[in-house]
């Protein structure tokens, strides 16, 4: 019978098949196939337009590049570690001076007492911020020398003490200002940055609290020696 | 009666069906248009319509190092300005009924002028260091929205308004330039610690904080001359706790009781009274603080209420970019 009529499944098939694709393609398939073929042509028309755009904009991020300098790092690098390290170090010891101070001198005023104790939690806030941004690799340890340097400056009358205490942070933020000359980490930077202002403030209180009226003295004309030497 | 009418519903002839016809035929003529046209003769240009004048070129606000470094020395010069103009009017050598034990603050105010004068110019060392030009006038910023109306509302008060009564000068000139150099002192701290995660140099950093230490102990200086024996907070005086010094280390040191300390025969001076224009403290945090300082001065309005202002540290509307000039004269 399908050889009489002489068509072949397999066209039948075919034009079945043929069927379907109008049915998939009506239409609203045309002008979709339109619009894709609109927005083709017409972004290969505007390719010039948008070629110049681009090579002007990679030209100009060229020319950026070779005024701009490399983004600090935030995180502190390895250098920075070891350095704000020292700096935590160092921060202990002083907030052992003033436990020191506080717990063997007699004599305190009200005003001298609640000073000493709140830069002896200034000292710890500090040690404690920069524990937490070097993390694992901090010290959990003062420096003994430094500390034995100091402790007997850290001993005798109120106002001796209250002026060894302003010296100790004239030579805290010098040591600061060594390190930041060398920090290359935002975040370390910053926070350095936070405590050198606090505590530049300190050496004023505690020398007006010790009685020094000279205003040379008062804003630290001259600062102390860096605690971390030259290192 | 019905509302009900025949009328077709206009929305059906714009069906998704027409969206789509629509759409395609107007990308399709897109197309055609720009197909049409001459990329040469305008490529990167936008299309006018019309004749005018031409969009004038904005220049590019790049913030590098140098201007974020002649910033800082614009505002170290606004400051030095302000302070030249307190001694010249001879507020800071007068009587304060607010702060009667203040005195003649000249020389010290005098000394801040030198300090901030020596302080812009090694910024702008800096700036030029950094490849930028030197900033020899205050910041265009700080000086007209926050120094000059100060200076105007102190000494001449304001006019009435329509819709407010005249405001007369200050009733005490002198407790508002002294407060007024607490806060460019603390300004000038902010300033320079606010400049350290924004530069990239770390010597920039360095020396920008070296400058900061002076500020921050001019601002504790003239802070306990406003308010003596003020030298910590409230709020950091008890979080230091004094009465739990008395801890678990050796016996033998923790004798002092440090809660009842000896008075030692001194007495604290007296503090100024408390106003609605908050005391200076020496120490006004533990850390340097980056938060906006809040000066209020000048005589209040018929309601009573003073100026008040936030001072902030620099940002991008007060920049001095390279394409800024001091005013002539």
């Amino acid at each position: 019978m399908n050889v009489s009529k002489g068509t072949p499944r397999v066209e039948i098939e075919s034009t079945q098949s043929g069927v379907e694709a109008e049915q998939r393609l009506p239409r609203r398939g045309l002008l979709t196939a339109g619009i894709a073929a609109g927005v083709g042509s017409a972004a290969a028309s505007l390719l010039p337009f948008f070629g110049g755009r681009a090579s002007a904009a990679t030209s100009s991020t060229t020319g950026d590049a070779s005024t701009t300098s490399t983004v600090p790092p935030k995180r502190p690098t390895e250098d920075d570690t070891t350095l704000l390290a020292a700096a935590l170090e160092i921060e202990l010891t002083a907030q052992g001076l003033y436990v020191r101070a506080i717990q063997t001198v007699d004599g305190w005023t009200e005003a001298e007492a609640t000073v000493m104790t709140t830069l002896r939690q200034a000292h710890l806030a500090y040690g404690n911020s920069l524990s937490g941004l070097l993390g694992k690799s901090a010290p959990s340890t003062r420096d003994e020398a430094l500390f034995n340097q100091w402790k007997s400056d850290f001993s005798g009358g109120t106002a001796d003490v209250l002026k060894k205490a302003a010296e100790l942070e004239s030579s805290l933020v010098a040591s600061y200002l060594d390190v930041l000359a060398k920090l290359q980490g935002l975040n370390g930077a910053s926070l350095v940055a936070s405590i050198i202002t606090a505590e530049a403030r300190h050496s004023t209180v505690l020398r007006d609290l010790a009685g020094v009226t000279d205003e040379a003295a008062l804003l630290v004309d001259n600062e102390e020696a860096s605690l971390l030497g030259n290192g | 009666m019905s509302n009900e009418t025949n009328l077709p519903i206009v929305s059906a002839s714009f069906d998704r069906r027409g969206f789509f016809r629509i759409g395609g035929l107007t990308v399709a003529t897109g197309a055609i248009i720009a197909a049409c046209g001459n990329p040469a003769s305008s490529a990167g240009e936008v299309g006018r319509v019309g004749t005018g004048a031409t969009q004038p070129t904005l220049l590019d606000p790049i913030v590098d190092n140098s201007v974020l470094l002649r910033t800082s020395a614009s505002i170290e010069w606004s400051i030095a300005d302000a302070y030249q103009r307190m001694l010249d009017a001879g507020n800071l050598a007068g009587t304060s009924a607010t702060l009667p034990d203040l005195g003649d603050q000249s020389d010290l105010v005098s000394g801040f002028l030198d300090q901030h004068r020596k302080a812009a110019e090694s910024f702008n060392a800096l700036a030029q260091e950094a490849g930028g030009e030197a900033w020899t006038c205050g910041n265009p910023r700080l000086d007209s929205a926050f120094l000059d109306p100060i200076f105007a509302r102190v000494e001449d008060g304001a006019a009435a308004t329509d819709t407010a009564k005249e405001i007369p000068p200050s009733d005490d000139a002198t407790r508002d330039m002294i407060n007024l150099v607490v806060t460019l002192e603390l300004l000038s701290a902010a300033t320079s610690q606010a400049l350290v995660p924004q530069v990239t140099e770390p010597s920039f950093r360095a020396e920008a904080m070296r400058l900061a230490t002076r500020s921050a102990r001019q601002s504790a200086l003239v802070s306990l001359r406003i308010n003596p024996g003020a030298y910590v907070t409230q709020t950091d005086a008890q979080n230091a706790n004094p009465a739990a010094t008395t801890t678990t280390v050796a016996a033998t040191e923790t004798t002092q009781d440090i809660a009842a300390p000896d008075d030692g025969g001194t007495t604290a001076p007296a503090a100024p009274p408390q106003t609605e224009i908050p005391l200076p403290v020496a120490i006004p945090s533990q850390y340097g603080s980056l938060a906006p300082t809040i000066y209020i001065g000048g005589a209040g309005d018929e309601n009573g209420v003073r100026l008040k202002l936030n001072f902030e540290t620099p940002s991008l509307n007060s920049f001095v970019y390279p394409f800024d000039a001091c005013a002539e004269g």
